[in-house]
């Protein structure tokens, strides 16, 4: 058997060695794709798809491993987490890491970093450093700067692509920084978003008052809103059901989770028609007792209440199923003792069963408040809401912080401000760790790991 | 000092309350308007005649209780009280009333499906004496059709050995519903038993052939004009990108958790503690640099992209879960394979690998699930009809042209919804023990 060195000594090592073996193979990769590229042209508009990057990636990383593993035995430990290291690398702290970068920049749907299609310009001739184009560069290329100094250009031929900087241009003549690699025909330009320090926080800060502290307040209400209305209905459901004497005891708990079974994606949408000012069957039902249309949907306040009420219909299954589970795990001679010494029902419950759920119930209710402290699905599906004075179009009535962050980066209205939007979702991470560490706390999630 | 902090508790607590009372449901209130929409029946203090009802209700069940008591008493001579007969019929009303409250929208959808005008937005009336017809509470059944349904199937051409696929997968899927249901008669609960193997084939079997079903059908065999006969498309692009993000799910986990609980290598723990951070950044708001790198790939517009992009969501969580179940389970077995010369890998396939079905059952489900419920990243990586999933589809029915398509977006979610209802109902089991498995540890 063969045995790692200990302590940090050893666990450094081998994340060394498996990072040195992944970045190799990632960069060996890139250069054979490179190779490709180089060594058979394709036309630029079927040029050869990414991700041939990845499979020869993957190819080249199992002989280094298989090398690897024979030199040091003890690493082939870690191969079995290497699979999940490697999609949480790729897929998930590579985004970060991307984000957390796009949120120092001003990064949007207009500075893309992407060559604009629209500015495509003939070059006529190129001489060394300058190239000519037919007109006034300044006009065609829409230049940021008058004489265009410092703009870059992405230059093309039918199968070769490159970037270049521009030194400056006067009239028809561009002057590079460099002479092209290659004689280009076709010149764009660049939208290149570039780095701001802390002007995206700044901004989410300066304008606190109107957005972010009354987002982050409805944030926090709607979260233990969702958690309460969700629980105390799903936890007398869970008591009445509990009792051993009731008949049609399996049907109304197999009967009564068909909210929880049903895609949220489709029962949230039913119930934004459900909701209907004018036509929605809940108004016509409480017209019936003699209530006028409530504006469910068309007015901020009722919005938030009606997210609620959706939680509500969402949630209680959840929290019936649990106390049900929890329920069963207290004995019964705890009860029988109890009702020899002449306790009531009432006491019973006040006494002996609600202690008892306190216990399973803590880690239930702070997971299900750092669920709902995040609910995007419920709150963006539930459509365009109303609007309140003196805020953007992205952060209206029930706008939590997640859905703020995300119609900033996606929708037209926020402008596609990536970089406004990363800022958002550093704030919502340290917002969510710290929640997680107040759970892990009370639960003792970390120390049982140990 | 706790009773001052108790004290201040109940004080806010009290402030919140007179609050919500005395200021904030008096606002709600009064942003209601006092106008009549047309077509809308109001019924002045109905509250009153509904109370009144629910009364004479309760009424009855005090009646039926002190009858059925007393004949009782009479007939056996004893002396036994009637609160207890009331108490359950009570309990009986309430929960009626709240699987009414469970099951009104599912009704009103259902309803709606079958209904080929668009009962949403008519302003008319049904004609009928009914009053809660005609407030269109109760649905109107006057003119049911499966027209909501036919247009969701309009242009389908299916080969002669689908339809042969489709026979066998549902015969299989049959028998072992047969199956499950006469072994819960002769009450046969081992999985060793030959029915239950002949289940747990027929079941694999009904998995593989849907597989099979799901893979083979392409975009040319929709021939149907409107996007919404796309929708058995739309279906199955949800369950092939669905399945195989849950198989990638089970096999990322697997050998992670298996790591995890049995190995003693320097470094676990701080590897623990990425695995449970890095999960906190709110997923789909790295969704912009995903965005760029599936891009950068080359991979946008296809299942790949969006298997990949969905991949990195329960690597963590999956890990967790089967850590804590193989750490349930005594390594005793293990330990006398290693002595005999078993690799930690055979130890792995050959020992827990068949243990673990249960748990990783539930993790495919899980990230299956998932992500036949997602719509966000979909939208996003995905364009043209023929690659949508069902959430695209549906949001398509609600915000284009709502108003004219409620009546085919019932239909579709009615449809839509089922395979996750089975799903649901019939591994129930593994969703409610896994759950509480990983959240209610101790």
């Amino acid at each position: 058997m063969y045995r790692s060195p200990p302590g940090a000594r050893g666990f450094l090592i081998a994340i060394g060695l498996l990072g040195g073996a992944l970045i190799a193979a990632t960069l060996l990769g890139l250069l054979m794709f490179w190779a490709l590229q180089a060594a058979f042209p394709r036309p630029i508009d079927q040029a050869y798809p990414g991700y041939l990057v990845l499979v020869f990636a993957t190819l080249l990383l199992i002989p280094i491993l298989v090398m690897l593993g024979r030199r040091v035995p003890y690493l082939t430990d870690w191969y079995y987490l290497l699979p999940a290291i490697t999609f949480l690398l790729a897929f998930t702290v590579f985004p970060i890491i991307l984000t957390v970068y796009y949120a120092f920049t001003d990064y949007s749907g207009i500075r893309n970093g992407k060559p604009d299609r629209s500015t495509e310009t003939q070059v006529v001739r190129s001489e060394g450093r300058n190239l000519f184009v037919d007109g006034d560069a300044h006009d065609l290329l829409r230049c940021d700067q008058p004489d265009c100094a410092g703009q870059a250009l992405e230059i093309t031929t039918l199968t070769q692509r490159a970037r270049v900087r521009v030194e400056q241009a006067t009239g028809g003549i561009l002057t590079l920084t460099a002479p092209p690699p290659f004689t280009p025909e076709l010149i764009y330009k660049i939208n290149e978003f570039r780095f701001i320090g802390f002007r995206n926080f700044i901004e989410i800060f300066s304008r606190a008052s109107t957005i972010l502290i009354p987002v982050l307040i409805w944030n926090i209400v709607f979260a233990v809103g969702a958690v309460l209305v969700g629980a105390i209905p799903g936890l007398i459901l869970g008591l009445i059901l509990n009792n051993k004497n009731l008949a049609l005891r399996g049907f109304y708990r197999t009967a009564l989770i068909i909210s929880w079974a049903i895609p949220v994606v489709i029962s949230v949408q039913i119930f934004t028609a459900m909701l209907n000012v004018q036509f929605g069957p809940i108004n016509r039902l409480l017209g019936l007792l003699g209530a006028y249309p409530i504006p469910w949907l068309t007015d901020p306040e009722w919005f938030k209440v009606s997210a609620l009420l959706i939680s509500l219909w969402l949630g209680f299954p959840y929290w019936m199923t649990a106390t049900l589970g929890a329920l069963s795990t207290i004995p019964d001679d705890v009860y029988e003792a109890a009702k020899i010494d002449g306790a009531s029902g009432w006491q019973t419950l006040t006494y002996i069963t609600l202690p008892l759920l306190r216990q399973p119930f803590i880690p239930l209710v702070l997971g299900s408040f750092a669920f709902n402290f995040n609910n995007f699905g419920l709150i963006y599906l539930m459509g365009p809401q109303p609007g309140v004075e003196g805020r953007p179009s992205t952060a209206q009535a029930a706008d939590i912080l997640i859905t703020w962050a995300y119609k900033t980066a996606f929708q037209a209205d926020g402008g596609q401000a990536y970089g406004l939007g990363g800022a958002i979702s550093i704030l919502i991470f340290f917002l969510t760790v710290a929640i997680s560490l107040i759970n892990f706390r009370f639960t003792g999630a970390l120390k049982e790991v140990r | 000092m706790g009773a001052l902090v108790r004290f201040f508790g109940w004080a806010t607590l009290g402030l919140i309350a007179a609050w919500l009372i005395f200021i904030y449901i008096p606002n709600l209130l009064g942003r209601i308007q006092p106008n009549i929409p047309p077509g809308f029946v109001r019924v002045e203090n109905g509250w009153v005649y509904a109370l009144g009802g629910l009364l004479v209700t309760v009424g009855f069940i005090l009646a039926y209780a002190w009858l059925v008591t007393s004949i009782g008493n009479k007939r056996t001579g004893r002396k036994r009280s009637l609160w207890p007969l009331f108490g359950q019929g009570l309990t009986h009303l309430f929960l009626l009333l709240v699987l009414l409250f469970a099951y009104y929208p599912v009704l009103q959808i259902l309803a709606a499906s079958f209904d080929p005008r668009n009962t949403l937005y008519r302003i008319l009336p049904p004609a009928s004496d009914n009053l809660l017809v005609q407030a269109r509470v109760v649905p109107d059944f006057s003119q049911l059709s499966w027209e909501n349904y036919l247009q969701l199937f309009d242009g389908i051409i299916i080969y002669p050995y689908q339809t042969l696929m489709l026979l066998l997968a549902a015969g299989c899927l049959l028998l072992a519903l047969v199956l499950a249901a006469y072994r819960q008669i002769i009450g046969d609960n081992s999985s060793n038993s030959g029915w239950g193997w002949l289940q747990g084939r027929s079941l694999a079997a009904f998995a593989i052939l849907g597989f099979l079903l799901v893979v083979f059908i392409s975009p040319s065999q929709f021939t149907g004009q409107g996007t919404e006969s796309r929708f058995v498309l739309w279906v199955r692009n949800t369950l092939f990108v669905s399945g195989i993000t849950g198989i990638l799910a089970v096999l990322l986990t697997a050998t992670a958790g298996y790591a995890f609980a049995r190995f003693n290598f320097p470094g676990r723990y701080p590897m623990l503690l990425v695995f449970i951070f890095v999960q906190m950044f709110p997923g789909f708001l790295g969704l912009i640099a995903t965005y760029v790198l599936i891009s950068n790939l080359g991979l946008l517009n296809t299942f790949t992209g969006l298997v990949l992009a969905y991949s990195g969501g329960i690597i963590s969580f999956g890990t967790w879960v089967y850590k804590g179940f193989l750490e349930s389970i005594s390594k005793s077995l293990e330990e006398a394979a290693l002595i005999d010369g078993a690799s930690k890998w055979q130890v792995f396939t050959k020992i827990l690998m068949p243990l673990s079905a249960p748990i990783f059952v539930f993790i495919f489900l899980l990230q299956f699930v998932g992500t036949y419920s997602e719509f966000i990243v979909a939208n996003l990586f995905l364009t043209g009809v023929d690659s949508w999933t069902v959430g695209m589809g549906l949001r398509n029915f609600t915000t284009g042209q709502f108003s004219t398509r409620w009546g085919l977006f019932a239909a579709a979610s009615v449809l839509g919804s089922l395979p996750i209802l089975l799903i649901f109902y019939g591994f129930q089991r593994y969703f409610v023990s896994g759950y509480t498995a990983g959240s209610v540890k101790e």
